[in-house]
């Protein structure tokens, strides 16, 4: 009995010590995704080098961005402590309370970051997040070999010239998040009403004609669809012009050599005049999970790995646009032609914040029925459908 | 009272009329271990048993006051304040400190009550004991010692040994969840609800009213999904079964040589894991895919076959290459039954002169059926959740806009999927998974029931 008791004592010593140091050590689980983790891996290691005065465990999930609220919201509790989202995740994280507000060094980094970013990462007036990048946007990419700077200005230019080299031009319309640049282009908007709940106009007269000019396209001899694994195999060979974003940029580049040339989206004809094609401005942001066990180690992690220093890293590593000023300031983003594109599209942009999750499923489902020349119903009917869809609770 | 008869009060009686007889037929020790667990078996100096009846109450009431009853006391709401934050000038941010979640509140309270099920078995067990230690004393028996008690468990009583471990695990990891998923749908538990942040509460049946008539999207939408889960269902189940009979009766044929060659080509098949299979088949069937490819280059069509983005094309499509992962199995099973089909039954037809078109329905065909038919509704049930072969290859494409959340080759199952993983419409997802249950369990139990293989189970051999 005796025996017993003295190993009681001393588990319970045991636990008690090993208690201490658990308290001493910091640990955090970051997450990003699987092409990020070397890099993010040297940023944390730096963070601790500036940071000797305290132990940190911290440790990596693979969760790419795009699944960043998915996999949030599966378990709160076990989600990372400091991840990278796209800011059309915010308010669905913002209703599970999923976020920190930005409360330390607010002002630094509201003054270190572009206006849009911290638009994109605030609501009610309050900012939630950290800008990391602000490159989640999509623009052309051309063969200037095929098509001319002039043919370029207009989607029927485009278009014909790529007919003319029996070539294709690329967009991936059954994709919400392109298909959207045609209603924006149009004047559609997508909003929250006064409960938070999503609101579009896309199905209305400009709307039919938007659409009207989607069919046309995906109807059209030189238009192919696809995923990024199509565009980049083909740029060069049987693509002229595709659009996408700067993560496609160095295959792209690539392929195309000396003929490398991206720029703004072009118009197209709605109705009987030319409206420039909208898009959507997507950031990439940093949050601090409102479970973590250490906020303040939490914030200062996602601090570091959206400041200048490592706003610059990911552009030299990964070609990210900077949302940081300084850094986007900077004449290596600035001679990059991708960017520059991107920065010429950002004026016809609109910030995805308000697009909410039930959007995406029923705009790509318009843009498979127009790739599948599907026409048992008109343009106007497939719109209010989707709308109703779009805008179903 | 009740001298001699020590089983009346175990067997063929209710719960409460043997608690009624007990309590009659109680000395006041009997009757007190109503409140207090173990006495009655104390008393009669079953110190082991007695103390671990009363042990295991006090650890229930530590257990159910202690920690429970914060979750159950919520379980009408399901909690009323989600998390709290508060500006903390010196930390400079606004702290959580955690509030209620719906989520956990449901958990517990379930486990709760399913543990209070199982100490109120446990009561009775204790009143059991107290009653037959009673009956044994006055009768001039010694009462069981502990030993011969644990004795018992691995003789005349093994089976309750036996089976005590696969039963708890049976609740913990089967009903438990399945009862909380259950629940679920009567809640408002989506993207809006999301804990603990927002809470989520019970609504009564409006996700059932919803999905089923009152929201026209949703219920167009499921009608829909529905029509196409049942036709698929069927005809998958059945291209699979005759075209897999077929290949077998083929290959049984007595002038094929070879016969274990053709047999183990078919086979290989299996031996890609089905979902390589069914990517390899979506890279291949794609619009800009290997398949279309070669078409255009060949110069047989012009433009893409849409293989996977036409709704009909897609469905044909889909059966086809189930086909092709599901004949290997069903040819399989067939070549085994058919082997043991009697000859001479086929020797005598022949002889009165029978086609082998006919022999094939009067006698392969009946027997087939008679031997197959709980396999062909294990397919069935099967097919109607087969979630593979759809979400592989099309992803429940191509989406239509007047369906709400899915597409045009969408199983309920893959909806299902789509509502939780896409959309968090966890109430939604758990109110259709309540229906595919009770279709696919009644759709088997009904076909089961009427079937040779269960009504005339004697008169095979």
């Amino acid at each position: 009995m005796k025996k017993f008791f003295v190993t009681l004592l001393a588990l319970a010593l045991a636990l008690s010590l090993t208690a201490v140091a658990v308290a001493e050590t910091v640990t955090l689980k970051v997450w990003g995704s699987q092409e990020d983790q070397a890099m993010l891996q040297e940023m944390v290691e730096a963070f601790k080098a500036a940071n000797p005065d305290k132990t940190y465990d911290i440790t990596f999930g693979v969760v790419g961005e795009p699944d960043a609220k998915t996999r949030y919201l599966e378990d709160p509790a076990a989600a990372a402590d400091v991840f990278a989202f796209p800011n059309d995740q915010l308010y669905d994280l913002l209703a599970a309370d999923a976020l920190y507000e930005v409360t330390r060094n607010k002002d630094a980094i509201v003054a270190a970051n572009s206006a849009g970013a911290i638009e994109a990462a605030s609501a009610h007036g309050q900012l939630y997040a950290y800008p990391m990048t602000a490159d989640n946007g999509y623009f052309l990419y051309y063969d200037k070999s095929v098509i001319s700077e002039e043919q370029v200005q207009t989607l029927d230019g485009i278009l014909a010239a790529a007919q003319a080299a029996g070539k294709k031009f690329f967009m991936d319309l059954s994709n919400g998040w392109y298909i959207a640049s045609f209603f924006l282009g149009a004047g559609g908007k997508l909003g929250l009403d006064e409960n938070g709940a999503q609101t579009a106009d896309f199905n209305n007269e400009r709307g039919v004609l938007a659409g009207e000019a989607i069919k046309a396209l995906a109807a059209h001899e030189a238009f192919l669809t696809g995923d990024d694994a199509i565009l980049t195999g083909g740029m060069g060979d049987t693509i002229a012009a595709g659009v996408s974003g700067t993560w496609n940029a160095d295959a792209i580049k690539e392929k195309l050599g000396e003929n490398y040339a991206a720029t703004k989206l072009p118009t197209f004809t709605l109705g009987d005049e030319q409206a420039q094609m909208g898009s959507f401005a997507g950031f990439k942001l940093v949050g601090v999970n409102t479970m973590t066990a250490f906020p303040e180690d939490a914030m200062a992690v996602a601090e570091w790995l959206t400041n200048e220093e490592n706003q610059v890293k990911r552009f030299e590593l990964r070609a990210m646009g900077p949302s940081n000023v300084n850094a986007a300031a900077s004449e290596a983003v600035q001679a990059n032609i991708a960017l520059a594109a991107l920065a010429a599209q950002s004026q016809f942009a609109v910030s995805q914040k308000d697009v909410l999750g039930g959007y995406w499923t029923p705009a790509e489902a318009f843009g498979a029925t127009m790739e599948a020349k599907d026409y048992t119903k008109d343009v106007k009917t497939l719109l209010d459908e989707m709308v109703a869809a779009i805008t179903a609770k | 009272m009740s001298g001699a008869n020590t089983v009346s009060a175990r067997s063929g009686k209710g719960f409460f009329s043997e608690l009624a007889a007990i309590f009659r037929g109680g000395d006041a020790a009997t009757r007190l271990t109503f409140l207090v667990m173990g006495l009655g078996s104390l008393v009669r100096r079953q110190f082991v048993k007695g103390g671990l009846f009363l042990l295991s109450q006090v650890l229930f009431i530590w257990y159910f006051f202690g920690f429970a009853w914060q979750y159950l006391s919520k379980f009408t709401t399901l909690g009323t304040e989600g998390m709290r934050r508060e500006w903390s000038e010196a930390r400079q941010i606004f702290v959580r400190t955690p509030g209620d979640n719906s989520m956990l509140i449901l958990l517990f309270s379930v486990f709760s009550l399913m543990l209070l099920l199982g100490f109120v078995f446990l009561w009775r067990a204790s009143l059991r004991a107290a009653y037959r230690a009673q009956l044994d004393a006055r009768a001039g028996r010694k009462p069981a010692t502990f030993q011969e008690d644990l004795r018992r468990l691995l003789n005349e009583r093994f089976h309750l040994s036996l089976l005590s471990l696969p039963t708890l695990m049976a609740f913990a990891f089967t009903i438990l969840p399945t009862i909380f998923m259950i629940l679920i749908a009567f809640t408002n538990f989506d993207a809006n609800h999301q804990p603990p942040g927002n809470l989520f509460t019970w609504v009564g049946l409006t996700n059932f009213t919803d999905v089923f008539w009152k929201d026209p999207l949703k219920a167009g939408t499921f009608g829909r999904v529905l029509g196409w889960t049942m036709i698929w269902a069927v005809i998958a189940t059945f291209t699979n079964y005759l075209f897999g009979m077929v290949l077998a009766i083929m290959i049984n044929q007595k002038k094929v040589r070879l016969k274990s060659m053709w047999r183990t080509i078919f086979v290989i098949t299996i031996a890609i894991p089905q979902f390589v299979s069914l990517m390899l088949m979506s890279q291949l069937l794609h619009d800009q895919g290997a398949l279309n490819m070669l078409l255009k280059q060949w110069g047989f069509v012009s433009s893409s076959v849409p293989f996977l983005t036409d709704a009909t094309a897609a469905r044909i499509t889909i059966l086809v290459v189930n086909l092709w992962v599901g004949i290997p199995y069903s040819m399989l099973i067939t070549s085994g039954i058919l082997m043991n089909i009697p000859k001479d039954l086929y020797e005598s037809a022949s002889i009165d002169g029978a086609s082998p078109v006919r022999m094939f329905f009067s006698i392969t065909l009946p027997y087939m059926m008679f031997v197959t038919t709980p396999y062909l509704i294990t397919a069935f049930v099967g097919n109607i959740n087969n979630f593979n072969v759809i979400y592989l290859l099309t992803r429940g494409g191509p989406l239509v806009t007047d369906y709400y959340q899915a597409g045009k080759t969408d199983l309920l199952v893959t909806w299902l999927y789509k509502l939780t993983v896409d959309r968090q419409n966890y109430s939604l997802a758990s109110t259709i998974g309540i229906f595919v249950f009770v279709v696919s369990a009644g759709l088997s139990l009904l076909v089961y029931n009427m079937s040779g293989s269960a009504r005339k189970e004697e008169e095979f051999q």
